[in-house]
């Protein structure tokens, strides 16, 4: 694994006026914010303010969907991750990503695990390989549960079996930096609680960004919590308050943001 | 039905709605359905009638019953014995005492019939002395449930005839090469003519139709070269047009008539790649083929015509991968590359396979676009390389049903039921491939 040289901010990753566009549609505007280190910070907001955008463009998977393009700034330790030099595949190795719906390929457990470590050109002995797979799953607390089934297919595990094996699939390349797109929409109330959990943990080693609908939720794992509202006149999702979670919650600035955590609109 | 029960002070509540309308309206729709489900019962009935008229058809003609005469009856050359248990000093001397001494002496010329084997013998003798001949042909309906009227017709007009059961479908029809006697006549030419033409397309239209919807379906947005030089952003302007015409235009190729695709492989391959098609530049030098109309043309040509549909379907199994898989690859760090390559190809592959195998074998029954290149239709020898000259099953079906004589008709049927089994065999293994590959794929 390469090393990368870490300038020692306190911030993994920060945005300067950044602006995302679908084709001539801009979908998120002058979003300026600072996401620390071994935190966990929660976006939340109403449907289609566009909190999952801005989650996607840490890790340039915007640069997926045809038309859509990012200005301003995204800084992942200082370096700005829309650089011209800068190649989308090695942002995506740093800054892991877990997804709505658990996603795990139709392949083996261990091959799932193993995949992300085998792309990046991973050379080791089957020992390692071993080794690499078990840590992965039991950093993602699910080693317990699958170590005698290891070849079965992942498809066979349930829906918060299959999202810890996802998380645990990406923490398999050694990211700093974790994001999750409302990772327990599809999920029951346990399997929630289980991944819940698994965050608190991660939080030692990953700095983790989550987007949620869940407002429960948000406060009760989040460090901090950024609200975003769409703009009614152009339609484009804004920032409208970053603060320690307790603060947001409990004693919000903006009274947008009090009537949204309190449940009066959204 | 009135609006009447749907108000809301004739709700009906702890109770199901009774009473004559409701009822009727009840049947009413139900009856609508039944009749509905009756059309389309009746239409599936309709195709399995065509299906079995058709079966009924092939098989009535590729069975049934001959007349046969012969020049001498066996009894009468042994005396009564059959004729395999004779030794062969006594088929020596039947030979000697009844056949012409012109035959008799080129024969020995060949070689001493002393030295020939039996069974050698005993097929001079069913050629030359016994000549059994095909003088009337009977279809298997008329053998079975007409005998006495046949029987009748044949006494009248061959009287030294005896009428026999005939399988035209036999083990020599499929393993003989083609003849002019239709009694002799077999397919194994045109079988292994069109196996050996199925192959070659398979193989240049499979790669380069899964590699077109490969880039269709993951790269066609990309922009591979640099944008900011005009240069790059004029190539990058240029690729994707390209790929957009053709895109829009798979649709209407694979409806273009497959005479048209003949005549377009005539003009290219046949003349204009002769050098390459005829295997003159690889130093093949058949003087037989010393033009450009063999398999390997063939093969271009049935490549260009099943090209488009094998794309359409490599796109659409393509497309049937969920992006989510795509984006929890891309997500991991992996590269276009690797996220096709690793991903999307091994789970788009049974969807693959099968749509490709089915259109081309739908190739298998082509026939116009070869007539056009110039397929032989009466060849003798094998094909045994890419350079060979060649017939296919549909051609020589073609062909035979072209012919005045009813047992051409017959050995046609015959060659049909050979095409069939063929074509029924590729698509099994079609679906078995595409269900191997896709329990592989989802074990649990």
């Amino acid at each position: 694994m390469t090393t990368t040289t870490m300038n020692d901010t306190k911030y993994a990753i920060e945005t300067r006026n950044m602006n995302i566009y679908y084709g001539a549609f801009r979908a998120v505007k002058d979003v300026t914010f600072s996401i620390e280190r071994n935190k966990i910070t929660a976006l939340i907001g109403p449907s289609g303010c566009g909190k999952s955008t801005v989650l996607r463009s840490f890790n340039r998977m915007n640069d997926l969907i045809p038309g859509a393009r990012t200005e301003g700034e995204v800084l992942y330790h200082g370096q700005n991750l829309y650089d011209p030099d800068v190649d989308a595949v090695q942002v995506r190795r740093q800054i892991g990503m877990v997804f709505q719906k658990p996603n795990p390929f139709p392949k083996s457990i261990y091959d799932n695990i193993a995949y992300g470590p085998r792309i990046n050109g991973w050379k080791g002995s089957k020992a390692e390989m071993d080794e690499l797979v078990e840590r992965a799953l039991v950093g993602a607390a699910l080693w317990d549960e699958v170590k005698d089934k290891l070849n079965q297919s992942g498809l066979s595990l349930s829906g918060g079996q299959q999202q810890r094996l996802c998380i645990a699939r990406a923490i398999a390349v050694q990211p700093e930096v974790i994001l999750m797109d409302e990772p327990c929409s599809s999920l029951d109330p346990i399997s929630t609680l289980k991944i819940e959990e698994l965050m608190l943990e991660l939080r030692q080693r990953y700095t983790i960004v989550i987007v949620t609908h869940n407002m429960q939720q948000a406060a009760r794992v989040s460090d901090y919590t950024a609200f975003f509202l769409m703009d009614k006149e152009d339609r484009a999702g804004e920032l409208i308050e970053y603060d320690v979670t307790s603060k947001v919650f409990q004693n919000p600035s903006d009274k947008r943001t009090e009537e949204y955590v309190s449940g009066r609109f959204g | 039905m009135s609006s009447e029960s749907l108000r809301p002070e004739s709700r009906s509540v702890g109770r199901l709605p009774e009473g004559e309308a409701v009822r009727q309206n009840v049947s009413g729709r139900q009856r609508r359905g039944k009749v509905w489900e009756g059309i389309l019962l009746a239409s599936t009935v309709f195709g399995i009638i065509i299906l079995l008229m058709l079966a009924y058809n092939i098989v009535n003609d590729a069975f049934g019953g001959i007349g046969v005469q012969y020049a001498v009856e066996e009894e009468e050359l042994t005396d009564g014995r059959p004729l395999d248990q004779l030794s062969q000093a006594e088929l020596v001397a039947i030979l000697e005492t009844n056949l012409r001494s012109r035959v008799l002496q080129n024969l020995k010329r060949e070689r001493p019939l002393a030295e020939r084997s039996r069974e050698e013998l005993i097929d001079i003798i069913n050629d030359e002395i016994i000549k059994p001949e095909v003088v009337a042909v009977y279809t298997l309906n008329e053998f079975l449930f007409n005998r006495p009227a046949i029987e009748a017709e044949l006494r009248e007009s061959h009287p030294r005839a005896e009428l026999i059961f005939k399988s035209w479908l036999s083990w020599d029809f499929i393993v003989n090469p083609m003849s002019s006697k239709p009694v002799e006549a077999g397919i194994r030419t045109a079988i292994l003519g069109t196996v050996f033409l199925l192959l070659l397309t398979m193989l240049i239209s499979f790669p380069l139709g899964v590699g077109a919807a490969i880039y269709l379906e993951e790269y066609k947005s990309d922009k591979p070269f640099d944008e900011r030089v005009p240069a790059g952003r004029w190539t990058n302007n240029a690729i994707q047009r390209v790929a957009g015409l053709i895109e829009a235009n798979i649709y209407n190729l694979s409806g273009v008539p497959s005479i048209i695709y003949g005549i377009l492989g005539l003009a290219i391959f046949v003349r204009a790649l002769e050098q390459f098609t005829s295997g003159a530049i690889f130093g093949y030098a058949d003087p037989t083929t010393a033009n450009g109309r063999t398999i390997m043309s063939a093969a271009l040509t049935m490549s260009l015509l099943v090209l488009p549909v094998v794309i359409i379907s490599s796109q659409e199994a393509i497309r049937a991968v969920p992006s989510s898989l795509r984006q929890a690859s891309y997500g991991l760090g992996a590269t276009k590359w690797q996220t096709v390559w690793k991903i999307v190809l091994p789970n788009a592959l049974p969807g693959i396979l099968t749509g490709t195998i089915l259109s081309i074998s739908r190739a298998i029954g082509e026939t116009a676009p070869l007539i056009v290149i110039g397929a032989s239709t009466f060849i003798v020898t094998d094909p045994d390389s890419l350079f060979s000259k060649f017939t296919v099953l549909p051609l020589q079906i073609y062909n035979w049903t072209s012919r005045p004589q009813e047992e051409f008709r017959a050995i046609a049927a015959a060659a049909i039921i050979i095409l069939l089994v063929l074509l029924l065999s590729l698509n099994a293994v079609a679906i078995w491939l595409r269900n191997y590959l896709r329990s592989k794929r989802v074990s649990t």
